[in-house]
């Protein structure tokens, strides 16, 4: 019924019971594939899918690397640096224009602009700007998500009560002050929110632009891999992205309850 | 010696310009004694929220000065432009920080007077000294607040008395020179107002206690509210604004709201027993003079509290 939570054993139940039936969902269809064509490799078997994964994970014959790790390290440098500046842009953008009206008259309608622009549409100004080594990745992730960060900041500021800002003002706290104990503490948890909401869409651009140009990576074996018809590699290289992306999502979540206990005590 | 600590002279207010200027403040002057708890009512939408951002220093008056007395030393007169230390407020919502404790709460103005971020960050042995020692003072003073058990507690797991009482400490440790509080009691049920109002009625008490002694009391509070029965009680003086005073004996067009009342109240003090015909005498008077639109009067009829009080101390009457 609505409204009423679910006992924890009923929950883990249903889990149990959908992800059972996404697997058995998918035996069934390539099973009925492989009895139609048993050479197809568009719904590989479980079998198959075993080889796949051995394929990614054994050393290549010809560049004596195991892909996994190649395209692992290549891929996760990329998103680490392109998360990092992005986020750290988007932090100090967000606050200078959510605290200061002058940087706000200045930014806030150039991020409103860049915010609707989508950065796979403009691969080509990439390539011509930043050239295609790893400053091209960099760049995509952070003009993808450092307008929408920042704006998220920046309305997260807006949204504090001002009563609290003059309270703090009474209390003796200087500028610098009021941004850092005040305004970042109270956003503090709204910012790893828009943080989490970015993974997404940072792996996007990522993949889209490795996809267009690069020589190793996830972005690249995907679309080698899928023109070859081989999904056995496919498939697993997904499962590594939505793991990872989970993995990224959790670890957000933890630091939020662990930096905002108060945050997480007011939905009780 | 008059030991005043808030002064407004010849305040004005207005907002927007040329044909729509819309006048909110007209005239305001008003001398408020030190230890006194000044009840100030009125009509919605007369403009006390905008009088109390003025005396806070948010949003300053358009005309006059509101200075802030630290002491009868004329030099250490503070013209109010800005928010600054020197008054504190409760308002009735978003009083507390939702990241801090009810102690750190309380303890954050001590930080934020007594350290800076450079000392914060580069002094941590000190700074963590420091910081105990304001945590200590913080929780001694919720526990004279009877929130011992809510020290370690966060606004959104404390009910809406224990959150202003919590804010009432919190501006009280600073020992600002006057407490303005902006119906911080609206909210709450009867039972926890009545609670409330005792532990302002306490202050004043220790008010009192330090005036016997030679000294100058610590608590001056102003207190915005609705209730007429509360304004009476808990307020030593009430002070009501109204538009419904006639000017249009001066005026053509409507120049703003303005000081219409000022008296004296009785207290009573949470052991005496209230005086229910007396309160009730008074609240008729402020009704009429303050509430009743069709009642113009001139804006001094009901203003006698310094005719009145020599001195303006409850010991006057």
């Amino acid at each position: 019924m609505l409204g009423q939570p679910l006992k924890k054993i009923l929950r883990v139940l249903i889990i149990f019971l959908s992800l059972s039936f996404i697997i058995g969902g998918y035996t069934f269809l390539s099973h009925r594939q492989h009895q139609k064509n048993p050479k197809d490799k568009t719904i590989p078997t479980w079998s198959q899918l075993k080889n796949g994964v051995k394929k990614i994970c054994e050393k290549n014959r010809r560049s004596k690397k195991r892909w996994i790790v190649e395209d692992s390290k290549a891929s996760a440098e990329r998103l680490f640096w392109g998360l990092l500046w992005g986020i750290i842009g988007a932090i100090v953008i967000g606050l200078a224009i959510g605290c200061f009206p002058f940087v706000e008259a200045a930014f806030a309608p150039i991020l409103a602009i860049l915010a609707k622009l989508p950065p796979t549409a403009a691969l080509a100004l990439f390539f011509v700007m930043l050239g295609t080594g790893r400053n091209m990745y960099i760049g995509i992730i952070l003009v993808g998500i450092l307008p929408v960060l920042a704006q998220s900041i920046f309305l997260s500021i807006k949204d504090i009560p001002r009563e609290l800002v003059y309270k703090a003002i009474t209390l003796g706290a200087s500028k610098m002050e009021l941004v850092w104990n005040v305004i970042v503490r109270q956003i503090l948890p709204q910012m790893i929110n828009a943080v989490r909401l970015q993974i997404g869409p940072a792996l996007v651009y990522l993949i889209a632009a490795e996809y267009a140009c690069a020589h190793i990576g996830f972005g690249y074996r995907l679309r080698l891999q899928a023109r070859l018809v081989n999904m056995d590699v496919v498939y697993p290289y997904l499962v590594i992205l939505i793991v990872f992306g989970f993995l990224m999502d959790w670890l957000l979540k933890a630091i939020q309850i662990k930096l905002c206990k108060w945050y997480h005590k007011e939905g009780k | 010696m008059e030991d005043i600590v808030l002064e407004l002279k010849n305040v004005n207010h207005w907002f927007g310009s040329g044909a729509k200027q819309n006048n909110v403040l007209y005239d305001l002057n008003l001398k408020i004694r030190a230890g006194q708890i000044v009840s100030l009512i009125g009509p919605s939408g007369c403009g006390k929220s905008v009088l109390l951002r003025a005396i806070v220093g948010t949003h300053p008056p358009r005309e006059g000065h509101i200075i802030v007395h630290a002491s009868d030393n004329v030099q250490s007169a503070i013209m109010k432009h800005k928010p600054g230390r020197d008054v504190g407020i409760v308002y009735q919502q978003y009083s507390l920080f939702p990241f801090l404790t009810a102690v750190q709460n309380v303890a954050f103005g001590l930080m934020l007077d007594q350290t800076n971020i450079p000392f914060r960050a580069f002094r941590p042995f000190k700074w963590r000294h420091l910081r105990k020692q304001h945590l200590a003072e913080a929780a001694t003073l919720l526990e004279r607040l009877k929130l011992k058990n809510a020290i370690h507690k966060y606004p959104s797991e404390m009910s809406g008395g224990m959150c202003q009482r919590v804010a009432i400490a919190q501006a009280l440790i600073m020992k600002p020179m006057i407490l303005l509080l902006d119906e911080p009691f609206g909210a709450l049920d009867e039972a926890t107002r009545t609670e409330l109002q005792d532990m302002l009625l306490t202050l004043y008490a220790e008010n009192n206690q330090t005036i016997q002694a030679g000294q100058r009391p610590p608590y001056t509070i102003i207190i915005v509210t609705h209730e007429l029965n509360e304004a009476i009680r808990v307020g030593d003086r009430v002070i009501g604004l109204s538009m419904n005073w006639n000017w249009r004996k001066d005026h053509a067009i409507y120049p703003g709201t303005t000081i219409v009342y000022d008296k004296r109240a009785p207290i009573f003090l949470p052991e005496q027993e209230i005086d229910y015909a007396m309160l009730k005498k008074q609240k008729e008077e402020i009704s009429h003079a303050v509430f009743d639109a069709s009642f113009q009067q001139d804006r001094d009829e009901f203003r006698q509290f310094w005719s009145e009080n020599k001195t303006g101390r409850s010991q006057d009457a």
